[in-house]
């Protein structure tokens, strides 16, 4: 039973990854202050998902990185692209439209009308 | 220190060349960066448990995909196996089959014979499917690596993206209707030895006497080699009709009445055909029916009555059977 829980909250999580990474790379951040920050904010993410994940974002041209050698160890720091912070800002938006949404239909007060 | 890199080299041992180094650098940062200042190995231990299998992290790093063959094209695949095994073991067994009847010499008995050649044809057989299997998937590994189909929907199997329209083209047969692959195969097996057995039926349909060494010999064939060729027109018309009967039943896959109406037709004709040839006096080696008399120490005439009576037998069993197939298929071509 309860694992099934764990596979669903997991899906449920998986979704939202991605917006929250993004949501926090408006300023640059390497791979671990990223996780100090998101787990600051209550975000627990798995290690092994985020680094392949911040690969992928700049695959997809969401993100750019560049590494910085300055200080005592190389670090490689990610950041929204133009292109990354307009998706960014459309996925906040269907996210607010969707929690809105499943507010509703948690709560149980939809109106229900026939179309 | 020296676990650290032994991780890195594991995980990137696993991803493409291009990439490694760079992957390395960042994973080597970012394990350092989790790790506080003076660390000893029971520090790196943790944390590289937290970053978990390597070959799972090296996985979820590669875009290609972990399957050999995916969704996509599972359904083709499977589609493609399907409908090539059946033929793959007709042609395997009709070529043996072929090939131990004209090899036939008569010198080994017809009980070995059957034996042996059984056991190459399953041989052959399970090594038919094995290449079949082999190469349809190295072909259908190639075309989800290749990526041959543009679409991100499922191949269906004509090979293109599934629509609506796609419905128009799928009839529906009922299970009591359908004829079955294995009928169909079983038929062209059927003809396939047959035809053999009526050309080589001077070495093959004989009277077989055992020697000591388990043996048969062959002592003389039943039939006149030469009058029985004398028909083979006809009989080479049937093979082509069968074989047609056979495509068109492949082609329908169910009983309809077109269909079962050119069933009886044929099958009738030659059955007919069968009883004209049966009919001439002169089919049959006039030196069977002394040896027969001899053996079992009777007159000619007898012997001559019992194989009347034996070929009456057989003729009436031939139309019933005729019949009850016949009106099997009328009535599923009803349904």
């Amino acid at each position: 039973m309860s694992s099934l829980l764990d596979s669903y909250t997991t899906e449920l999580r998986r979704g939202t990854l991605a917006l929250a990474v993004l949501s926090q790379l408006r300023t640059p951040q390497y791979g671990y202050s990223l996780v100090q920050v998101l787990e600051k904010a209550g975000v627990t993410i798995d290690q092994s998902t985020l680094y392949p994940l911040l690969r992928r974002l700049e695959k997809q041209e969401l993100v750019t990185s560049s590494w910085d050698t300055t200080e005592s160890r190389p670090r490689k720091y990610y950041v929204l692209s133009d292109y990354g912070l307009e998706v960014f800002e459309q996925l906040k938006n269907e996210w607010k439209k969707m929690t809105l949404e499943l507010k509703s239909l948690l709560e149980g007060d939809v109106n229900i009308e026939s179309d | 220190m020296n676990l650290i890199d032994t991780y890195i080299y594991e995980v990137t041992r696993r991803l493409p060349e291009k990439s490694r180094k760079d992957i390395a650098m960042e994973l080597k940062s970012t394990i350092e960066d989790m790790l506080p200042e003076n660390y000893t190995e029971e520090d790196v231990m943790e944390q590289l448990e937290k970053l978990g299998n390597p070959a799972v992290l090296a996985a979820s790093y590669r875009d290609t995909p972990n399957y050999v063959i995916g969704p996509k094209v599972y359904d083709a695949y499977i589609h493609t196996i399907k409908l090539i095994i059946p033929w793959a073991i007709l042609i395997t067994a009709l070529v043996h089959v072929v090939e131990s009847i004209i090899l036939f010499t008569g010198e080994q008995s017809i009980l070995n014979v059957i034996i042996e050649s059984s056991a190459t044809i399953i041989g052959s057989i399970i090594m038919t499917l094995i290449q079949v299997f082999f190469w349809v998937t190295m072909v259908f590994i190639v075309i989800e690596r290749v990526g041959l189909s543009n679409t991100d929907l499922p191949l269906t199997k004509n090979g293109v993206s599934w629509s609506p329209e796609d419905l128009k083209s799928i009839i529906i047969i009922p299970r009591k209707k359908i004829i079955s692959k294995g009928e169909i195969i079983f038929g062209f097996i059927w003809i396939g030895i047959w035809g053999l057995v009526y050309f080589n039926a001077d070495h093959l349909v004989g009277i077989y006497h055992s020697i000591n060494d388990g043996g048969l010999q062959f002592v003389m064939p039943i039939f006149n080699q030469h009058v029985l060729l004398t028909y083979w027109p006809i009989i080479v018309a049937f093979i082509i009709l069968e074989i047609g009967l056979l495509l068109y039943k492949f082609k329908a896959g169910q009983w309809t009445y077109p269909l079962a109406w050119t069933n009886t037709i044929i099958h009738s004709a030659s059955i007919i055909a069968f009883f004209v040839i049966i009919k001439n006096p002169n089919l049959f080696n006039p030196d069977v029916i002394p040896y027969f008399a001899n053996i079992i120490e009777t007159n000619a005439i007898s012997v001559e009555n019992t194989m009347n009576w034996i070929w009456r037998g057989l003729i009436i069993t031939l139309v019933i059977t005729l019949v009850m197939e016949i009106y099997d298929s009328f009535r599923k071509a009803r349904i």
